[in-house]
């Protein structure tokens, strides 16, 4: 009988070809007849489901089968004998390279000595998991600095393209074991390069295109929150469509510069694509239709962050101790401007 | 995606599985929180945070699905003996269920069910956006099985609460990640980072979840040496009693451990920490356990580079707020790091003198019980 049995593998499916099953499962289950494994090791069967169809026993995976995974499927005739053991390769899909940082924010080349976030841009998804051994950073001579940023949960955007990194907060915030011990994470005045190592997997396991490096120095410590009194507005004419221009004095956190700002006018909301310039020291407003005469506000989420963590009208580390008592409220800021 | 999962038993053991579902079926009782919940399919598109809530409801976090799904897990058998639980290469396990190399699997948290005290992982099959969500079930016996995620009993509460910052792109771009979770007193409190603004807020959500309210949301500060205070997002917590009191202890991510009164915890409040200790630089506390032993309080902490410590937390309750700028925090609790547990990657309780640690980096990771020390 087990002479004739073959075992196919069609659309995900393994099937047992040239044998006949009875009408019941056997009393331990089908399993007890027909499994597959993953690879070759003494381990539980791949989970899924049986049914006969067109007279064949079919065990389908409950999850798909995975490039580059070998896979062992074992027929055991009912009555005894001899066990039918089929080997299925599935194919590993010759890929490319095709993933590479694209950019990491804040772009200046002077960072604050408390900055507090990088966010790496890839272009392409990437592998969990690997941030915290392929990413470095090396001091002026190319030595790595261990424990510049802060261990654990990598924070990435759901398509897995966006990194976000943090410096170790415990060295940044003033008072501070770690920060008394160890300084922070940046010196004003030195330089730093940061590496990201090519071996990064992409999300199909492919290495990047070409590994990335970025050379900055430290700069002064950002104490101060962002102060709006000190933007700069530059309105557009009435009926052109120029950009929205507004200036920062120092760069602010890149992605929150893409949702926190927005501009009102008597009709609502202005329409229009943001851009992020000048190493993120200018926020511009294309908008979708020509500017009209009239009174505008630019409205700005207090939220908004610079480099360092800190906040519209809130520091990152404040030094001045105040009893708690205050109470969440969503906070905005209106700069209005005029279209002539 | 095809996620027809069974709840298929490996490996051996029968006869106490057998026993088990028989217990199972006399103590199911679809009465109280479980009357909240809905069969059907439930929607994860990752699995993180892990912690259980009355009668065996199992909450995972969705950071990608930006919500918290509670899950009927059917395992409300109260454990008839001590569980001794030692399964080597459990990832390996999970991997074969699931037809993938075992560095496709990431194991993401571990809870122990407090009445069953089967060993609950979540996971990830792959490392990619398009990984699948796992929750896998450890048995005393050691069987590892997966929990099917259809035709469950669930109910589900969204977190999200941001515009998108790209509307043109496919997902928004902002995502909360959810760091822990725990049920204190009817709410299921969260912890997550955020990875576009620095400030997170805690968020304690009564359940079972009503309609779309999300619960309070509470800003977390800390202050250093009553000068410097900082909106800081809390890693990991956990639900503590002092003297009577309800406490959460919390590490925050600049690495102090605090005490924070539930009772502060309300509406809108802006609620500072107490510290208790400050474990230093270069190390994140992952998982903690309180326990009692020999007539004192300890915490056990398990951290990303210092393994596991033990923390001395008798008197917890001498340590006042901080109301002044010149009283110090520092506290300096003593604790002891223990040498003998390397790359402890998960702990978690299992009961009164024991917990269960998931140890191995890169892999395999084990799974195993230990004293508490």
């Amino acid at each position: 009988m087990a002479e004739s049995v073959s075992i196919q593998l069609q659309g995900g499916a393994f099937r047992v070809m040239g044998w006949n099953p009875p009408r019941a499962q056997p009393a331990h289950g089908w399993a007890s007849v027909f499994a597959v494994y993953t690879g070759s090791g003494a381990l539980p069967p791949l989970l899924g489901s049986y049914a006969i169809e067109a007279g064949a026993l079919v065990f389908r995976p409950s999850f798909p089968l995975a490039p580059g995974v070998q896979y062992r499927a074992v027929f055991h005739p009912t009555g005894g004998g001899t066990a039918v053991e089929k080997i299925f390769d599935e194919p590993s899909p010759r890929t490319a390279p095709s993933a590479r940082v694209e950019q990491v924010y804040p772009s200046a080349e002077v960072l604050p000595s408390n900055q507090l976030r990088l966010y790496i841009y890839f272009s392409g998804s990437m592998s969990r998991g690997e941030a915290g051994h392929r990413i470095h950073m090396l001091d002026a001579n190319g030595k790595v600095l261990p424990g510049a940023f802060l261990p654990g949960e990598e924070l990435w955007d759901p398509s897995f393209q966006r990194l976000t990194m943090t410096f170790d907060p415990g060295r940044i915030k003033r008072g501070l074991t770690s920060n008394e011990a160890m300084g922070p994470p940046i010196v004003e005045g030195k330089r730093y390069t940061l590496v990201i190592d090519r071996d990064w997997p992409d999300a199909r396991g492919v290495p990047l295109v070409e590994g990335f490096r970025k050379a900055f120095r430290g700069g002064p410590a950002e104490r101060n929150p962002p102060d709006p009194k000190q933007w700069r507005i530059t309105a557009p004419k009435a009926g052109s469509s120029q950009a929205l221009l507004l200036n920062f004095p120092t760069p602010m956190n890149y992605p929150l510069l893409q949702r926190m700002l927005h501009v009102s006018g008597t009709q609502g909301n202005v329409a229009g694509t943001v851009s992020i310039d000048k190493q993120e020291t200018e926020w511009r407003l294309l908008p979708q239709q020509p500017w009209k005469t009239g009174d505008y506000q630019l409205i700005v989420d207090s939220a908004l962050e610079d480099l360092a963590g800190n906040h519209v009208g809130q520091a990152f580390d404040i030094d001045v101790f105040q009893h708690v008592t205050e109470h969440i409220a969503t906070k905005t800021i209106s700069l209005p401007f005029v279209v002539r | 995606m095809l996620r027809r999962l069974t709840f298929v038993r490996v490996a051996v053991g029968l006869s106490l599985a057998a026993a088990l579902a028989v217990t199972v079926m006399a103590a199911r009782k679809p009465a109280g929180v479980l009357a909240d919940l809905t069969s059907g399919n439930a929607q994860l598109k990752s699995a993180g945070a892990l912690a259980f809530g009355p009668d065996g409801v199992l909450f995972v976090g969705d950071s990608i699905g930006g919500e918290v799904v509670a899950l009927d897990t059917n395992d409300h058998a109260a454990a008839r003996s001590a569980v001794k639980i030692d399964v080597q290469g459990v990832d390996v396990k999970i991997a074969a269920l699931v037809g993938v190399t075992p560095d496709q699997i990431m194991i993401n948290d571990l809870r122990v069910n407090p009445i069953s005290k089967n060993v609950y992982l979540s996971a990830s099959r792959g490392r990619g956006p398009d990984a699948m969500p796992l929750v896998a079930r450890v048995s005393g016996s050691g069987d590892v099985s997966l929990l099917s995620l259809d035709n469950i009993p669930h109910s589900s509460i969204s977190l999200t609460d941001a515009p998108a910052s790209d509307p043109s792109a496919r997902r928004n771009p902002r995502m909360m990640t959810i760091t822990d979770m725990n049920y204190v007193n009817g709410n299921l409190i969260v912890a997550g980072l955020s990875n576009e603004e620095w400030s997170s807020a805690l968020r304690s959500i009564p359940f079972p979840f009503k309609a779309a309210k999300e619960g309070a949301t509470l800003q977390i500060w800390h202050a250093s040496h009553g000068q410097y205070e900082t909106q800081s997002p809390v890693r990991t917590f956990v639900p503590y009693t002092i003297s009577g009191q309800q406490y959460i202890l919390a590490a925050y991510t600049c690495t102090p451990l605090v005490k924070i009164a539930v009772s502060d915890l309300q509406p809108g409040a802006k609620v500072k920490g107490v510290t208790i200790a400050d474990l230093g630089s270069g190390n994140q506390p992952l998982d903690m356990v309180p326990y009692k032993k020999d007539g004192h309080d300890y915490i056990l902490i398990a951290n990303s580079s210092l393994g596991l410590l033990k923390l001395k937390a008798d008197n917890l309750e001498g340590y006042k707020p901080i109301d002044s700028p010149t009283v110090t925090d520092v506290a300096g609790v003593p604790y002891d790091k223990l040498g003998n547990f390397k790359n402890v990657q998960q702990l978690a309780q299992l009961d009164d003198s024991d917990a269960v640690i998931l140890t191995g980096k890169p892999g395999p990771f084990n799974l195993q019980t230990i004293a508490l020390p």
